[in-house]
């Protein structure tokens, strides 16, 4: 459970970067929705369809056209593929552990980097504490994660050696709570306030660190969101219109097989909603992709929502000209073997796996690299991991060439070792 | 450290009184410009040589006046008398200004040399001549009164174009540019298949992947301009790093001249860097000034040079001061102290400056306790900050019972307190406050923390509880603290004979226990010099590797049970192998020869004997530093665990009296805090004058603190009257004195308690947040708190027995430690009387007093 705090420092980030942006742009501000399949989806049943491979290999699925000429697509996703030409797909991702967990797709890094002072910050945190939040009631970096039993699958990023102020704000648990009165009128609320405004006369401005005037202002957005909140509204689908919500398709956690976060289709929607409040990364975890028996059947399940609720987050991200200021990116750990195994199920494959990303103000509608006939390597453009997150801190407007975040022990670090993917920016 | 630093400061500054020689400077009393530059400076060789102008206006040398702070100012500052006198070198030194880009400089004859608007000199012949600086025309008020300046410059050597060294010539260029940064080149996989070593610790490496790999390409001495390093580098290649380089600069001229030369190597040894020197060294600045640094490297064959415009520049408090890339501080509207750091090829050095408040008034400074005192305020007098008045008792009461037992000071604790009339109850208090458990529990839990004392998973595991006991019953004996190190270090056994074993088995890495030792103990993070050179540092690689070597015979007895897991020293030579050259290097200080260290004896024991050595220069300055900033709210060096050469005290002489008094007192921990709460510099108002608001580092104030998390728990159970359990812990155990920190408490995360997992003290965050907001204001952990039935408030409201008044007047007491005014007495009285439930009417004053700032803060 992140604190998912904002430290003054953040405020005052925030209202310099509010200062800058144009009234008129409502959401001008960069954001990132980092839709983690859990488990490691099959990539050569999903962007990478081998049609042409010996049936041990091929799978049950066909190939579909898209809106754009010469890509295909996995028949699973046809209104993706309506869409394609707001999409890049990536069909040549490497450079995986092998480690069934979100670290990788989280941050870039691989889980043991910079352990001993505390790890590597995931892209979330990193971003809360370079930008801070864009409004001071709503955390800038949400995870929606639902727990799994395996833990690592319900992720939603390190805040590394940043510390737990940058943590993730998970809508659940004691901070969920919180942020509605407990045991309390509004207006014994509102008599509390009263009091403390009349004794808490100490003087703020001896205080030159800046945390008493920091707990102020706290105190006072505490409050506004005990009053009215925008992120309690932002999670609360009953204020979204009945069409959009219904166009996301069944919204209901529903858990396939064992253990994983449900795929539950409304939490894209929360995103957009969070998104739109001020939140400039949230991530989730769709589903349990880890299809060591009956492969074929989990994609149509967790495919057909994922195409259902995934084309209406880009469409309605479209109609509300945020598309250009939110990247979105789906993407697992690993890819999957590509011979089907007797439970018709298919094992780990750490040596490829794919990315589908859209937004961002990237060129869309194209193909990144390929796999070899079978889908075992990559056969040309390899993109590492590390590539694909250091996209996402460009189109979030990080320079990592030359953005830094100190460590504990004042070492410079750099976000990421890669640099973004020429093709797409 | 400091000394050491302070020793150089000093031989630095008196080496150059020797070498500002008046030929170069003719510079008579009262008013005039003088040039600062090295003598040795001033012949410039060949086409490439510049000299960066140090161009100043005043009366009084600052070197002078730096002597009268360090030297002469602790007696003056005992006296108020003195302190007149004292000002008017202030006010005297503080009319020396920079006026290298302000001032009329011309050359004469014309067409020897160039001279930028900077104050940069650019040769273009040979010949010898004048330089002379005068007062900008418009500038009316100096015009009249201020003398010029003159120097003799010669050139010679202009014309022939001696090949350029890699080493010496052009690797600095990289490093000013940022190519082998660790963003870009300079990373361990380099970047687009163009590898540099960082900062360019690695010469003959980088040569080699410029010119072995892709040779026709990187550089081509055919046609230099289209080799990819210059192409690149003006971005006229794509290039992900952008455009880090001009065409018309000298960096590209002597980039392209190398390479049409053929790329010779030039391991010319005579030009390699032994050190630099900064100018001016030291000097007082008046807030919103700016002052024009030199770089000045000497040579291995004794030769000088200017490199300026290839040094880089570093401030080390922004808030202070910026420097730009050519070596100009920009000083902001603030008092205090700044260091800026120069580094070039390697060697690093410092820039410092006190930025007085301008002040006609005598301060006046209360009789000094100790030594604390005396170097306090003559740092105050040297700054002209006043400080604050002395706090109250009420005040003082509670903050030495949060400082040292971690806890607010109990009701019979006020009243008793208040009641004393004896002149020494400050002292008393302290003193008795040292002899409770909850000292022991308070001080074992900040150190348990940083040892990293915590369990793997689950329940509390033995070791753990071991180690924290062992800790705990060091403080409440007062083990003298080099005692205690030393048990650490060279611990052997098995955790049931020997509990300090445990941090051998929770820090389980040789690489790990090297830095956390010298992180903890010293004060230093060697860590960057594991993998390179130190960029800030003097530290390398062979100094990491030797000190690393006292832990290579360390190993452990294969035994599943962690608990009977013994940790021993295998006999046989420590040593470890350099990590470039795989040479074996034995074990040494830093800074310290090889120790003498028999086959057969435990290397570790002679790393704590070094360590803990009254001469080691970072043992005791560290502890010292590290409980000053526990006191008095910031370190003398922050933060308190960096005390690098770049990063000097703000006030050496008071970390180096603290030191040694340490030292002296046998390392003794209760005497250390004794010194510091008894002096007057403790007992300062956290209220601040109109003066001295400006002051975040000279201690003219007491510092505000939150509480911290655990502390900041338990208060808020004494005063709501409730308990907070913790899984596995008896009934009633304060959150100070848990064993480790993975007892689960959302209210201990949301306010920053670290979880012990790195050796740094910053993992503990006092920062704000908005979860620790919502969580003081509306949880259900303190709603449930502050409303239980054998809770204060229901206490409160049945107590029939005494008056609303006394009521409110003991919330006030125990909360704050003092009682109500007035008006704060009116304002909870006539909230109690609005209402018709008194229990829930108490538990809203409760409510507002603990959400108060003067509650969550030490002040």
């Amino acid at each position: 459970m992140g604190a998912g705090g904002l430290s003054l420092a953040d405020i005052l980030r925030s209202e310099a970067a509010s200062a800058v942006a144009t009234p008129s742009t409502k959401h001008a501000h960069k954001s990132v929705i980092n839709i983690f399949l859990a488990g490691g989806p099959p990539h050569q049943d999903m962007w990478d369809i081998k049609s042409e491979a010996p049936s041990e290999v091929r799978g049950e699925f066909r190939a579909i056209n898209t809106n754009v000429a010469g890509i295909q697509i996995c028949e699973v996703f046809p209104k993706l593929a309506a869409m394609m030409d707001k999409a890049a797909i990536i069909r040549s991702v490497v450079g995986c552990s092998g480690g069934h967990d979100a670290v990788q797709c989280m941050s870039g890094w691989r889980p043991n980097e910079l352990k001993n002072v505390g790890g590597r910050p995931a892209i979330g945190a990193a971003i809360a504490k370079l930008f801070g939040p864009v409004d001071a009631s709503v955390p800038p970096n949400i995870g929606l994660a639902a727990p799994t039993k395996h833990v690592p699958w319900s992720d939603s990023g390190s805040s590394g050696f940043l510390g737990a102020a940058h943590s993730p704000f998970k809508p659940d648990g004691p901070g969920m709570k919180n942020m509605t009165l407990n045991g309390i009128t509004l207006e014994r609320l509102g008599d509390r306030r009263s009091l403390l405004s009349q004794i808490d006369t100490l003087r703020r401005d001896i205080d030159t660190s800046g945390t008493m005037q920091g707990m102020d202002e706290f105190g006072q957005r505490a409050l506004d969101v005990l009053t009215s909140s925008k992120l309690v509204d932002a999670l609360d689908l009953s204020k979204e219109d009945p069409r959009v919500v219904e166009r996301y398709g069944d919204g209901k956690p529903y858990n396939y097989q064992y253990d994983g976060s449900p795929t539950c289709n409304d939490q894209l929607l929360v995103a957009r909603r969070l998104i739109e409040a001020g939140a400039r990364a949230v991530s989730l975890s769709f589903g349990r992709w880890d299809s060591h028996s009956a492969n074929f059947d989990l994609v149509r399940d967790h495919g057909g929502k994922l195409d259902q609720c995934l084309s209406a987050l880009i469409e309605d991200l479209d109609t509300r000209g945020m598309l250009d200021d939110v990247t979105v990116v789906v993407w697992g750990e690993f890819g999957r073997t590509p011979k089907i195994n007797p439970q018709a199920g298919r094992d780990h494959w750490t040596n490829v796996s794919c990315a589908y990303l859209a937004g961002g103000g990237m060129r869309t509608g194209q193909v990144i690299g390929s796999t070899n006939r079978l889908g075992e390597e990559a056969a040309d453009r390899p993109v590492h991991m590390q590539e694909i997150v250091a996209t996402l801190y460009h189109n979030l407007g990080i320079d990592t060439s030359s953005t830094t975040l100190a460590d504990p022990t004042g070492r410079p670090q750099y976000l990421v070792d890669h640099q973004p993917i020429r093709e797409l920016i | 450290m400091s000394p050491r630093l302070f020793a150089w400061v000093t031989l630095c500054l008196g080496l150059h009184l020797g070498c500002f020689v008046p030929s170069v400077a003719i510079a008579t009393a009262g008013d005039a410009l003088r040039f600062d530059n090295h003598s040795d400076a001033v012949h410039l060789i060949g086409g490439d040589a510049r000299l960066q102008l140090v161009i100043s206006r005043g009366e009084t040398s600052v070197d002078k006046a730096t002597s009268v702070d360090k030297a002469t100012s602790v007696d003056e500052a005992r006296s108020v008398e003195n302190a007149t006198s004292e000002n008017t070198a202030i006010a005297r030194s503080r009319s020396i200004r920079d006026v290298t880009h302000s001032a009329d400089i011309r050359a004469e004859p014309l067409g020897i040399v160039n001279i930028s608007s900077t104050g940069q000199v650019t040769p273009i012949a040979d010949g010898t001549v004048t330089i002379i600086a005068k007062p900008q025309s418009t500038d009316v008020e100096l015009q009249v009164e201020c003398e010029p300046a003159t120097m003799q410059l010669t050139v010679s050597g202009i014309g022939s174009e001696p090949p350029l060294s890699f080493p010496h010539r052009i690797v600095p260029i990289f490093t000013k540019l940022g190519c082998n940064s660790g963003g870009c080149h300079g990373k361990a996989a380099g970047q687009n298949g163009f590898k540099l070593s960082l900062l360019g610790f690695e010469p003959r490496e980088d040569y080699e992947h410029l010119i072995g790999e892709s040779r026709s390409r990187r550089v081509s001495p055919a046609v230099p301009d289209q080799s990819l390093l210059l192409t690149k580098a003006i971005n006229a290649s794509p290039h992900g790093g952008g455009q880090r380089l001009e065409m018309d600069t000298d960096e590209y001229r002597q980039l392209r001249r190398w390479i049409a030369q053929g790329m010779p190597y030039g391991d010319d040894s005579a030009q390699k860097v032994v050190s630099i020197d900064v100018i001016p060294g030291t000097r007082r600045l008046a807030a919103t000034s700016t002052q024009q640094l030199a770089v000045i490297a000497t040579r291995q064959d004794g030769s000088t040079e200017d490199v300026t415009s290839a040094a880089v520049f570093e401030s080390n408090d922004t808030a202070m001061a910026d420097v730009t890339a050519r070596g100009l501080v920009q000083i902001h509207d603030a008092i205090g102290d700044v260091s800026i750091m120069a580094r070039y090829q390697g060697h690093v050095t410092v820039f410092t400056a006190d930025v007085p408040r301008v002040t006609q008034q005598p301060l006046v400074f209360p009789e000094p306790s100790n030594v604390v005192d005396t170097y306090v305020f003559a740092k105050l007098q040297s700054l002209g900050i006043p400080p604050s008045s002395a706090c109250d008792d009420a005040t003082f009461l509670r903050r030495a019972c949060l400082d040292i037992a971690g806890r607010l000071p109990t009701l019979e604790e006020v009243e008793s307190f208040d009641a004393d009339t004896s002149s020494t109850k400050r002292i008393t208090l302290v003193d008795r406050l040292l002899e409770t458990p909850g000292y022991a529990d308070y001080f074992a839990g900040r150190w348990n923390t940083i040892l990293r004392n915590r369990r793997s998973r689950g329940p509390l595991q033995f070791s753990t509880l071991a180690f924290y006991d062992w800790i705990r019953e060091s403080f409440a004996n007062n083990r003298p603290y080099n005692e205690f190190v030393k048990r650490i270090l060279s611990a052997s056994g098995t955790v049931a004979s020997n509990p300090p074993v445990a941090w051998y088995q929770q820090v389980p890495d040789t690489n790990q226990r090297v830095e956390d030792a010298a992180q903890l103990f010293m004060g230093q993070r060697i860590q960057c010099a594991r993998c390179h050179h130190h960029p800030y540092e003097k530290w390398s690689q062979a100094d990491y590797t030797q000190l690393a070597a006292f832990f290579t015979t360390v190993t452990k007895k294969a035994d599943h049970d962690p608990i009977e897991q013994a940790m021993f020293t295998r006999v046989g030579g420590a040593t470890s192998p350099h990590p470039k050259t795989g040479q074996a290097l034995a074990p040494a200080g830093l800074d310290a020869e090889n120790a003498a260290i028999r086959a057969d004896d435990d290397p570790r024991v002679a790393l704590s004997e070094w360590m803990t050595d009254p001469s080691n220069p970072f043992f005791a300055r560290t502890v010292v530093n590290r409980y000053w900033k526990h006191f008095l709210g910031r370190g003398l060096v922050e933060p308190e665990d960096d005390m690098r050469m770049t990063n000097p005290p703000s006030n050496p002489s008071l970390l180096d009296a603290l030191a040694e008094d340490f030292v002296n007192s046998g390392y003794d921990l209760k005497q250390l805090i004794r010194t510091i709460t008894a002096s007057r510099t403790y007992s300062f108002s956290g209220d601040a004058n109109y003066d001295n608001l400006l002051d975040r580092r000279s201690y003219s104030r007491f510092y505000p603190k939150r509480l911290a998390a655990e502390v900041l728990l338990d208060a808020v159970d004494e005063v709501t009257l409730s308990r907070t359990a913790f899984t596995g812990m008896p009934q009633g155990t304060r959150a100070v004195s848990l064993p480790d920190t993975s007892f689960d408490s959302y209210f201990l995360q949301v306010f920053g308690r670290p979880e012990s997992a790195t050796a740094c003290e910053c993992e503990r965050s006092q920062d704000a947040n908005l979860a620790q907001s919502l969580h003081l204001l509306n949880s259900e952990q303190m709603q449930t708190k502050l409303a239980e039935d054998s809770g204060r408030a229901a206490t409160l409201a049945a107590d029939d027995s005494r008056s609303d008044a006394e009521k409110v007047t003991q919330l006030y007491r125990l909360s704050l430690s003092r009682s109500p005014n007035e008006n704060e007495l009116k304002t909870m009285l006539t909230h109690l009387s609005s209402k018709t439930n008194r229990r829930e009417a108490f538990e809203d004053l409760i409510w507002s007093l603990l959400n108060s700032k003067e509650f969550l803060f030490n002040h």
